[in-house]
């Protein structure tokens, strides 16, 4: 298909990975709740965008997935022991990180539809952003999120085609 | 002055993209003719007509100036090696081959697609065109940028060197165009 849904395309993508599969996934609006991951729409500047002399032009398509967890208020070390949620869970988001990074590598990309070449999808951090603790829930949700970028070429333009 | 100038197939103060300039590459393997499109991957490529240009004053301040020739050549930086490429991999077995006498045995197309009409847009071709690449490296990705030398000529029929480029239509913006040559006269 030539044009597709960027937003459906990378939902579905995502869906493949188990982290978001197995979590209730929102989109834009969220219910949250420990564990529900939210994946936000954002918009890229296109003004100083240059196209290719074939009439193709660089793009990139973003978004945000945050991801809410519950929180524990106890110290990392409690007697001799050594254990605690808010690590873990951050840990748990870093997963899909690390499963985006792996994806690129095999060059498994999201279906944009045969006017887009995928050069690439990456997360526009190393670790997932702690972007605070929603205290106005009950209970209380820490958020963290993680920004996501595909760079692709729109070839929607170009004139010249190949057989 | 030549004749027979062909309007631009444009609206009133309608600029023409770039896109509609473009560059194709053939070369034969064994009686099977390929031809690419060179630019992907390129923001900026212009033919730079080199020419050579004598001036002379005469005594009244009135200058003139003869183009005694001109040597054009097109560069293409990046020239981004691809997956795909037929050009690109041919390109590099030469290269790996130093086989410097094969680089001049292309033709290229300079089609002007905002000149004409659809299904007959106008082109010129020349023979005995020379690729060379300047380099090969880069940072992220490979580039192995080249330079076009347009022969300024065309082949007959018979092989035989016309001195001048071939001036013409392709009916289609394919790998697949047919190329008509203008008839004389």
């Amino acid at each position: 298909m030539s044009t597709i849904d960027k937003n459906k395309a990378i939902i579905e993508y995502l869906l493949t990975c188990n982290n978001i599969k197995n979590s209730a996934l929102y989109f834009n609006l969220i219910d949250a709740k420990d564990g529900n991951i939210q994946i936000i729409t954002t918009s890229t500047d296109t003004t100083y965008d240059k196209s290719f002399i074939d009439g193709s032009k660089p793009k990139k398509y973003t978004c945000n997935i945050v991801t809410f967890k519950s929180i524990n208020d106890l110290a990392l070390v409690v007697g001799t022991s050594y254990a605690n949620e808010n690590v873990d869970d951050v840990a748990d988001v870093q997963t899909l990180i690390d499963w985006i990074d792996e994806q690129n590598e095999a060059r498994n990309f999201p279906d944009f539809g045969t006017n887009c070449i995928i050069n690439s999808i990456k997360t526009t951090t190393d670790e997932p952003r702690f972007d605070g603790i929603n205290t106005s829930l009950q209970p209380a949700l820490a958020m963290y999120s993680i920004g996501i970028m595909v760079d692709y070429i729109d070839t929607s333009k170009v004139i010249w085609k190949d057989e | 002055m030549a004749a027979n100038a062909t309007a631009f197939n444009l609206g009133t103060y309608q600029r023409a993209e770039r896109k509609l300039l473009l560059t194709v590459v053939e070369w034969k393997v064994g009686t099977n003719v390929k031809r690419e499109i060179l630019g992907r991957r390129t923001e900026d490529s212009s033919i730079e007509y080199n020419a050579d240009i004598a001036q002379t004053t005469d005594i009244r301040g009135i200058n003139y100036a003869d183009i005694n020739k001109t040597q054009p050549q097109q560069s293409f930086d990046p020239y981004t090696i691809l997956g795909g490429s037929e050009l690109g991999v041919l390109l590099n077995k030469l290269r790996r081959e130093n086989a410097l006498t094969e680089f001049n045995q292309f033709s290229v197309y300079i089609i002007t697609a905002y000149l004409g009409t659809s299904g007959a847009y106008e082109a010129e071709r020349h023979d005995g065109c020379t690729i060379a690449i300047n380099s090969l490296g880069g940072d992220a990705f490979v580039n192995m940028p080249i330079d076009v030398y347009l022969s300024n000529d065309s082949f007959d029929q018979n092989g035989k060197s016309t001195g001048k480029p071939a001036i013409g239509t392709v009916d289609k913006l394919t790998d697949d165009f047919a190329f008509s040559a203008d008839t004389v006269g």
